[in-house]
């Protein structure tokens, strides 16, 4: 008898804690980086290598993080220092021999009035293939201002993002650089 | 000469200092090419905003939840069958083990339900408060449903279960305490405010990093290791670490069904209390709070099996 | 050649474009409107712009035109406004400004051109436009260029990685300069170099590993003037070169003109 009691005295507890939670919910809160404190992204800290630690501490297999092209704010240059590794020898077409990526990740492809004959004559659509990229930090660095405009910057990934309680890329991150934000905020 | 001239110039030169400092040097981006500019019927590509898993998909997660609670007390209330069972146990380590990767589980849910309670600034999606309440109002009524075949960490533990020996009895209830002091700890540490705040039943998963086919190689020794030891003795996690487990002893302590050893239809014989890997069958009845639902009971019964007459 | 670094300039504000004139004087556009130092570095006058001053020259008769968005103010030596050419459209964001015998040169940075005006303000013709990219390749937001005695314009075309040569009529005679990472003769980055000025040789600066320096007319690299004395976050360096060779280029992360001398051997 007194047992039914309290069993449904648990229960009640249980059902006014859980209709208090629903009545408090309010969406999906999720990691994002913040690109001001990202030292990849940031301006100042001249001289750094990028870091990886997006890469490499992200509990899902093949980072969560990516590089992500903002198309708008690009410059569409010919001699991309994000695609290109500027440091390396310059081709017969006037173009550095190396790419950046350790991936292969960048594309491009040139757009507006193309010119067939001539690469220094086109502007260049720089697309980042997101089944390639791991997050590494390179050429968000070398995107950054003042050497490039700072349109590549990381970015967590929802479809891959398993949302963890504590980011475990926040745990590691110098900078403080993850940051959770409503869904809407943070796409 | 005095003292406060001196400083007044000293003052005056530190503020011609202070205006000359260097300019700030962020700068909006305004200075690319825009689609207009760039012509031949060029338009600026959207970026992808890939969305977070689908909600009827976590929807579909509780439900899933919820029928395999309801499956696991019919399999082993009615039919009674050890075989069914399994087959439950591992398509529940599919679905919540590999599957989902062994996130949302309600063993870690009920840390986001004591923040979300603690935390005025702090809300948890509704799957979240389902997931964390169903198995414990399955327990007020039947028992500990959850942890057999549904809870993908016992679920795993069960599956490696060789010899198990019976833990003295002592031993056995006082490493059963420790659950309640992880369940304390993690309590304590999820109601600190919010840069302190330590989510330690997700940080020290032991088989989280089978599930996701990666991850710290100390987690994963200790996950190893434990399952090595589960092969001797019955799902240690669960009957000493597991802090939701400490809850749902609890709330098992109400509930009027679950497996019974029936009094007057008992031979005595005692295979079930040898059979039981839990240490759930004291003189000759059932300790519902330590119940795993794992039927082994009803399996090695000469009555259930219908042998003996 | 060899260079010496000589004197610091404190700009006493934001800086975006310097030039010098036939005295000596240094006139530099900033936020706040003009200034003008003189050789050895003591402000003279300032007067306010309308808006803020991006570009500034300073015509034979002593006019100093300063450019800004929208609109090229022109101020005689002392500061008081004497005409305002106001035009949304042709003069969207000025980034430099020079002269031929007849005409004046607007650098437009919002249309990637420069533009060409007579000495009225009347708008005679674009140069730089006409190619397959409508205009110079600019993401960096600053058109540059210089003219030289003879009326060839200097434009720096930092996509393409150049200094192209122009005629006042628009047609492209030529250029100097090529990407690369290595060599110092070649530019290197995206998009450099950001600015020029003409003298007896082609001065250019670049960003991203900030540098300055000077080639001869037919391209050959003759001096790195300075590497790393500017702020590295320094971006669009105006640079000015008086007589006696003195090149003036802007620091604009420290607000500071640097000034350097040919050393002579």
């Amino acid at each position: 008898m007194s047992e039914d009691l309290t069993r449904r005295t648990v229960l009640a507890v249980l059902a006014g804690g859980a209709a208090f939670l629903v009545r408090k919910a309010n969406g999906q809160i999720v990691w994002q980086v913040n690109a001001a404190r990202c030292i990849n992204s940031r301006l100042g800290d001249t001289g750094v290598e990028a870091c990886n630690l997006c890469t490499t501490e992200c509990v899902v297999a093949l980072s969560a993080v990516r590089a992500v092209n903002e198309y708008a704010k690009c410059g569409r240059c010919n001699i991309c220092p994000a695609y290109f590794n500027i440091s390396s020898a310059v081709n017969e077409l006037g173009q550095p021999s190396e790419k950046l990526c350790p991936r292969d990740a960048i594309a491009r492809k040139p757009i507006g009035k193309v010119d067939p004959e001539d690469p220094a004559n086109n502007f260049y659509e720089y697309i980042i293939d997101e089944e390639k990229c791991d997050g590494c930090g390179k050429c968000v660095l070398k995107c950054k201002e003042p050497l490039g405009l700072g349109s590549i910057t990381l970015r967590v990934r929802y479809d891959r993002c398993v949302n963890c309680n504590e980011c475990a890329i926040l745990r590691a991150c110098p900078q403080n650089a993850l940051v959770q934000l409503p869904i809407g905020q943070a796409l | 000469m005095s003292r406060v001239p001196q400083a007044l110039v000293l003052l005056l030169l530190l503020s011609q200092a202070a205006a000359a400092q260097a300019i700030q040097y962020q700068r909006p981006v305004d200075t690319a090419p825009q689609a207009d500019s760039i012509g031949g019927g060029y338009k600026v590509p959207a970026v992808q905003k890939p969305l977070p898993r689908d909600y009827w998909l976590q929807v579909l997660d509780v439900v899933v939840l919820g029928a395999a609670m309801g499956v696991s007390v019919w399999l082993v209330l009615k039919r009674r069958s050890r075989k069914w069972l399994t087959a439950l146990t591992i398509g529940c380590l599919g679905y919540f083990g590999f599957y989902r990767e062994g996130c949302i589980c309600p063993i870690g849910s009920l840390q986001n339900v004591v923040v979300a309670l603690a935390d005025p600034k702090y809300s948890i999606p509704m799957v979240v408060t389902a997931t964390f309440v169903l198995p414990l109002v399955v327990a007020l009524y039947y028992g500990r449903a959850f942890c057999g075949g549904v809870c993908a960490l016992g679920a795993i533990q069960e599956l490696v279960v060789l010899k198990p020996v019976q833990v003295p009895r002592r031993l056995d209830r006082a490493l059963g305490l420790v659950k309640y002091v992880y369940l304390g700890l993690a309590i304590l540490f999820a109601v600190k405010p919010a840069l302190a705040r330590d989510f330690l039943i997700c940080k020290f998963d032991p088989f989280v990093g089978f599930f996701r086919r990666t991850g710290a190689p100390h987690m994963l020794f200790l996950g190893g290791g434990l399952l090595v030891l589960g092969m001797f003795v019955g799902r240690p996690y669960c009957r000493y670490l597991c802090p939701y487990g400490g809850l749902l002893a609890w709330c098992t302590r109400l509930a009027r069904r679950g497996v019974t050893i029936t009094p007057d239809k008992e031979l005595d014989c005692g295979l079930c209390a040898e059979a039981c890997p839990y240490g759930a069958i004291e003189d000759m009845r059932a300790v519902r709070r330590d119940c795993m639902y794992c039927a082994r009971c009803y399996a090695s019964c000469p009555r259930e099996r219908g042998v003996a007459s | 050649m060899e260079y010496r670094h000589v004197q610091v300039i404190d700009g006493k504000g934001a800086l975006h474009g310097i030039a010098v004139d036939s005295r000596g004087q240094l006139y530099a556009a900033g936020d706040s409107g003009i200034k003008i130092f003189d050789g050895a570095g003591r402000l003279n006058a300032r007067w306010a712009t309308a808006r803020p001053a991006l570009a500034v020259a300073v015509a034979g008769d002593g006019a100093v035109y300063a450019g800004e968005l929208g609109r090229i103010e022109i101020f005689d030596g002392a500061g008081k406004l004497l005409h305002t050419w106001r035009d949304e459209k042709l003069l969207g964001r000025v980034t430099a400004i020079g002269f031929t015998q007849d005409s004046v040169l607007a650098g437009d940075a919002a249309d990637r051109a420069i533009r060409r005006f007579d000495r009225s303000g009347k708008f005679l013709n674009n140069i730089g436009k006409d190619n397959p990219v409508n205009g110079l390749l600019i993401p960096n937001g600053v058109v540059d260029f210089a003219v030289d005695a003879q009326g060839v314009i200097y434009a720096a075309n930092p996509g393409k990685h150049r200094v192209e040569r122009y005629t006042p009529g628009g047609e492209l005679l030529g250029h100097i300069g090529r990407f690369d990472g290595i060599d110092p003769a070649g530019f290197t980055g995206c998009c450099n170099p950001t600015n020029v000025a003409i003298r007896d040789g082609i001065y250019t600066t670049e960003k991203a590993g900030p540098r300055v320096k000077a080639y001869d007319f037919s391209g050959k690299l003759l001096a790195v003037i300075a590497t790393d004395l500017f702020d590295v976050n320094c971006k669009n360096m105006s640079i000015a070169v008086g007589s006696h060779g003195r090149v003036y280029v802007v620091d604009t992360v420290k607000a500071a003109i640097l000034v350097f001398e040919p050393v002579t051997v």
